[in-house]
């Protein structure tokens, strides 16, 4: 355990140091022009008695320094025309942004981040406890009606009516068709469904944008768990797991030991609905406990691949949904703005942020596994 | 009692996978299915369950869908009151529950006599070591392959104790390779076992092997009772599976005519020591030694030409491991090895291994030819990629394949994928590919692994002449009472470990 | 591993032919409703942008295939060989990188991809679209390369290894043709298509923020049009933002399949094309039992 946890804040010095060299290399990304014209440009700015708005100030700027400086025309030219183009910049950068913040790190943005920083954190942790939750019911639950041999929905709908076109009586065939409507019904609901699963988080907010307050936390996480194909996927791969599990010999045994197998709901020896919806979830005396204690067992580490998406989905929402006074918010804020040292250490919170994640999703498998008296720990 | 009879058919992806016609057991017998491995004996065993699933496989038993068979009275009864022990008890126990749970749930909670059978299975132990046994949970070194299999069995024998105590009438009983590739003594401890829970109670036991060599002990160890027992063979006819009475004879006398393998004078280059390894290889914190007798003193093991050398060991002693080493796949310490003029020690980078002596000068043929072969490839693809020198043309490689399969390969055999043959003709597959070389060493992981009888006998004529043409044979096997008779006594060795203070 | 093949064998029955089909079939209706109903501008742009998006995905499928394959093969052979010290650091390195967030990786790149703009580096569109096809690659090809890694675990562990070792059989033809050509052709696939759907999700996810947020570093009007670039544009988004009405006033509907098309359609080709891509995946795993 030691090992791993070494590697881990390993990285993280890695990474951070890898951040600091690119912005060494690149030049840290503040506009080398912009700063040589504000160094040249900030004396004349600080004279008091020079008013950098009005014309006939710099038309006396102009002749003053031609007194002084008879040679040096172009000089004094150039001088003006960076004045003028500082003076547009801090024009254009009031009139546009929340104010011209200088470039960098400072004080006061600092403590602006951090508790959006910890907001972020917050909305993190709880999308991902979501997720985990939900990825284990619902593949649970997809799981059991697998095993129960229910055919897809449209198909049911088409077997019932093409059971009654041979009959030719034309009663029955309408009774079929607007029969088993709820069938199609259901078709339809669980394609909308797919739809909302499966659409990036962007879509479906500004679908909603005019129904309700996009902005709000709560819409936040249901989206988070929701959209970006976040739940689907890992439920998903907890199905897969589940699967695997299931064709395992210890199953065989345990049939051959009377265990209950059928997969029926509610009936005796067959699995209870409300059991699939807990959080601690226990099937007692049926095979399906087997199956699902190995299978959430070795879901632990995949934990770490949904935080990593995780983030990525949180990312995307709040820097496309423009939520203001969101931490990747104002990272898209500083990209704009080419604050690329700010942006870096951001990014580098994020990643310590998913590291930390890393760090505790082994520490909780670490736990397990020797609760089970996992190999690695024996002998 | 009129005995079971069933008509079994099992498909899967369109394929036929068994094909049987009056599949007997008579009732309150035990039964010993033998047959070469692969043909469709565990599979139609839990056919009988209703252990398949309806999904994959396609069933039929007795003509009726399998979805009925399994909903039908006697499929119930089979799984309520008799137990399946299946074939590898590795994967056939839970990882995260311990032992004693997994032995006391599900129908074995109302068991009684759990410690006297365990006690029973486990007669050599100290107080204690069976409770401390109990509390862990299954992994892959402990408990070993014995215990996890003798686990399996108590739970057997807990579901006999309970069906005679709920009076069911014929409960059936399945042991799927119970002794697995267990040495003797755990062998003889659980069939000692299963058939003294069969004298108590007289349910049908239908025991799956394809050691024959439980034929021997058998009529030796429970003579009295041979008319309770029944040896059948399974074997496939053109597809079918057809299920014969075997003869104990039949094998007991032709293993009384084995006679050692001995080079004849064809031998060319005489008795030539070719491979010489010295003893006191570490590896795994323990080393390992040879000797002449059991727990003798050590010397080194050698090979010579023209000979078949058997390598004998208790289970888990590290027979495979001292030859994987021999072999160069793991590194052994204090290796010192010759092999004809050349010497082979941990030293030796992998390089050479590979270009000089793996598939040149020495090779070696695993036991699980599910493993060994590639069953993606077809049968002639077996064949690429391998050092063959350049007389063994593909008509020759032909020609071989046709009298090892008995003078009769099927049309398309050359282009069927390796996964769709039977056990015992991959097996042979698996034999051939190394048999083919020009390997003046061929080391043996239990070459008789799956075969039936009649393919044991011609893999051992075919040994022999190998043999006869100058190749130096190491052998491992657990067919102890095969190659004793088969292996002259000067070539017999022991293998030892023993564990620094 | 046997396929397993629906009892009527026709291919047409099995899961992930269909849903390839039923994802060519949605997008052909999609295009004829749309010359019906777009002007064609907007369906000239729309049609450009899907191309555009496509072949950045398929960019990167190819060069995750490369890269995956070779890093999977080549670490398991710097191990083989012994070169300890090589592979430790190797892998340090991808797991480094296995633990980055893939957005967070993506915005650095893009922000490089800015800044070598600035520097007058990479000017011509292709190489920009490649150098973000690259970006999204390098985090995603680990994925691939831990799928070709546990296959040839998986036939370490048992004796398919070392009883071709003993034939004499190279170990470089065990590992790619033996172990990955002959018995993994269904993982590498399965795992290519689910990449192909991941690359699309992040490149229109990534064009969308950058273009809602107006850069006027990069003019994008350089940069190919992608979907997502395309949904962030004002029509787009006005077009999505109709979808609302929908919810109190349902009939509605036609009018929004009518008029509101330039966004809808982009919307669903997005969601269409992931569902699409999902269902491939999880046919091939199911059907090959991976």
């Amino acid at each position: 355990m030691k090992g791993t946890l070494h590697t881990h804040l390993l990285s993280i010095l890695v990474v951070a140091g890898a951040f600091a060299l690119i912005l060494a290399a690149t030049g840290g990304g503040t506009d080398p022009e912009a700063e040589a014209r504000r160094r040249l440009v900030a004396p004349f700015l600080e004279l008091e008695f020079f008013d950098a708005g009005d014309p006939l100030h710099r038309a006396l700027l102009k002749e003053t320094l031609r007194l002084y400086y008879p040679s040096s025309e172009e000089k004094i030219d150039s001088l003006l025309q960076a004045i003028d183009a500082y003076r547009q910049e801090q024009f254009v950068s009031e009139t546009e942004k929340t104010g011209a913040e200088a470039l960098g790190w400072t004080s006061r943005k600092v403590a602006r981040l951090i508790p959006m920083y910890l907001q972020f954190t917050v909305i993190y942790g709880i999308v991902l406890l979501l997720t985990l939750y939900g990825a284990q019911t619902l593949g649970t639950y997809r799981f059991i009606l697998d095993r129960r041999g229910t055919p897809p929905l449209l198909r049911a709908y088409w077997r019932r009516v093409a059971a009654a076109l041979p009959t030719r009586n034309l009663l029955r065939i309408a009774a079929a068709v607007f029969g088993n409507l709820p069938l199609l019904g259901l078709a339809l609901l669980k394609g909308f469904a797919y739809a909302i699963l499966f659409a990036p988080a962007y879509v479906i907010a500004y679908s909603l944008k005019t129904r309700f307050d996009t902005d709000s936390y709560l819409f936040m996480i249901v989206l988070g768990v929701v959209s970006n194909g976040m739940v689907i996927t890992y439920a998903n791969k907890f199905y897969l797991y589940l699967i695997h599990e299931s064709r395992k010999g210890y199953v065989e045994t345990a049939i051959v030991k009377n265990l209950a197998r059928t997969f029926q709901w509610g009936v005796p020896g067959g699995i209870p609905r409300r059991a699939v919806f807990r959080i601690r979830k226990h099937f007692g005396g049926h095979v399906l406990q087997h199956i699902y204690e190995n299978a959430r067992f070795q879901y632990i580490p995949a934990l770490k691949e949904q935080a990593t998406f995780l983030v990525t989905g949180l990312i995307i929402i709040e820097m496309a949904l423009n939520i203001q006074g969101h931490f990747c918010y104002e990272m898209l804020q500083n990209i704009l703005r080419t604050d690329y040292t700010v942006v870096a250490g951001m990014l580098l919170a994020i990643f310590v942020l998913v590291k930390a994640t890393d760090i505790l999703v082994d520490l909780w498998y670490e736990r397990e596994a020797r609760r089970y008296g996992h190999p690695e720990l024996d002998q | 009692m009129t005995p079971y009879r069933f008509d079994i058919r099992i498909r899967h992806n369109r394929r036929t996978l068994v094909e049987i016609e009056a599949f007997h057991l008579p009732k309150g017998k035990v039964t010993f299915l033998l047959g070469e491995s692969g043909i469709g004996k565990s599979l139609s065993a839990k056919a009988l369950f209703g252990l398949l699933e309806t999904e994959e496989f396609d069933a039929r038993i007795d003509g009726q869908p399998y979805a009925d068979h399994r909903r039908s009275p006697l499929a119930e009864r089979f799984l309520r009151e008799g137990f399946f022990v299946f074939q590898e008890p590795s994967t056939h126990l839970n990882p995260l529950m311990r032992l004693e749970d997994q032995i006391s749930e599900g129908s074995l909670a109302g068991a009684p006599a759990r410690a006297a059978i365990l006690a029973q299975l486990w007669q050599e132990s100290r107080p204690g070591e069976i409770q401390s046994l109990l509390e862990v949970y299954p992994k892959a070194n402990r408990p070993s392959g014995g215990e996890k299999q003798r686990i399996l069995c108590a739970m057997a024998f807990l579901k006999m104790e309970l069906a005679a105590r709920h009076g069911a009438a014929d409960p059936l009983f399945v042991f799927d390779e119970p002794t697995g590739n267990l040495d003797n003594r755990y062998r003889d401890i659980v069939l000692e076992e299963i058939l003294r829970h069969f004298r108590q109670f007289r349910p049908t036991v239908l025991l799956i092997t394809h050691d024959y060599s439980m034929i021997s002990w058998v009529t030796r160890q429970h003579g009295d009772i041979l008319e309770s027992i029944n040896f059948t063979e399974l074997s496939l006819e053109e597809g079918r599976g057809k299920l014969r009475e075997f003869q104990p004879r039949t094998y007991l006398g032709w293993l009384s005519s084995r006679q050692p393998v001995r080079s004849g004078r064809e031998a060319p280059e005489g008795h030539a020591t070719i491979l010489r390894v010295e003893s006191g290889i570490s590896v795994y914190g323990r080393t390992l030694g040879f000797s002449r007798t059991p727990g003798g003193e050590g010397c080194p093991l050698a090979l010579r030409r023209s000979s078949m050398a058997y390598l004998k060991a208790p289970s888990g002693t590290g027979k495979t491991t001292i030859v994987k080493i021999m072999m160069g796949l793991v590194r052994g310490r204090n290796l010192r090895m010759q092999l004809g003029s050349g010497i082979l020690s941990e030293a030796t980078p992998r390089r050479l291994w590979q270009e000089r002596i793996w598939g040149k000068r020495m090779t070696m043929v695993f036991q699980h030819a599910d493993e060994a072969l590639n069953l993606r490839s077809r049968v002639r693809e077996v064949f690429e990629g391998l050092p063959l020198p350049e007389s063994r043309t593909a008509e020759a490689i032909g020609a071989e394949l046709l009298q090892f399969f008995g003078g009769s390969i099927p049309r398309g055999f050359l282009d069927q994928e390796v996964g769709t043959l039977s056990g015992g003709q991959k097996q042979r597959l698996n034999l051939l590919r190394s048999l083919l070389l020009d390997a003046d060493v061929l080391i043996l992981d239990e070459p008789l692994n799956g075969l039936d009888f009649t393919s044991m006998q011609r893999v051992l004529e075919l040994l022999e002449r190998k043999v006869k043409e100058g190749r130096a044979l190491l052998l491992i096997s657990h067919n102890e009472e095969i190659f004793d008779a088969l292996v002259a006594p000067e070539n017999i060795y022991y293998l030892s470990a023993s564990f620094p203070e | 591993m046997n396929a397993r093949r629906s009892p009527s064998g026709r291919w047409l029955a099995n899961e992930e032919y269909r849903w390839a089909l039923l994802w060519l079939g949605g997008l052909a209706l999609l295009w004829i409703w749309n010359t019906l109903y777009l002007n064609p501008p907007a369906l000239a742009q729309l049609e450009q942008a899907f191309v555009n998006t496509l072949i950045g995905a398929a960019a990167v499928v190819v060069m995750t295939l490369l890269l995956g394959w070779s890093v999977g093969t080549g670490l398991y052979f710097l191990e083989s060989r012994g070169r300890r010290m090589v592979s430790l650091g190797l892998t340090f390195a991808l797991n480094l990188l296995r633990s980055v967030p893939q957005m967070v990786g993506i915005l650095a790149g893009y922000i490089i991809l800015t800044i070598l703009i600035q520097r007058e580096v990479l000017q011509s569109p292709a190489l920009q679209v490649l150098w973000m096809a690259f970006t999204v690659t390098a985090f995603t090809f680990l994925e691939l390369a831990d799928v070709i890694r546990e296959r040839i675990d998986f036939y370490r562990r048992s004796d398919f290894f070392d009883a071709m070792l003993c034939c004499g059989i190279r170990e470089s033809r065990i590992v790619n043709i033996e172990i990955l050509w002959k018995n993994s052709v269904a993982h590498v696939l399965q795992k290519l298509i689910a990449v192909f759907g991941m690359a699309i999700f992040l490149q229109c996810s990534i064009d969308f923020i950058i273009s809602v947020g107006l850069s006027r570093e990069v003019s994008l009007s350089n940069f190919p049009v992608t979907l997502g670039g395309l949904l962030a544009t004002l029509d787009s988004k006005q077009d999505i933002l109709a979808i609302s009405t929908f919810f109190t006033n349902p009939a509605y509907l036609l009018r929004l399949a009518t008029t509101h098309l330039q966004g809808i359609s982009v919307a669903f080709a997005i969601v269409f094309t992931l569902l699409c891509v999902y269902k491939v995946s999880n046919g091939i795993v199911r059907r090959y039992r991976l």
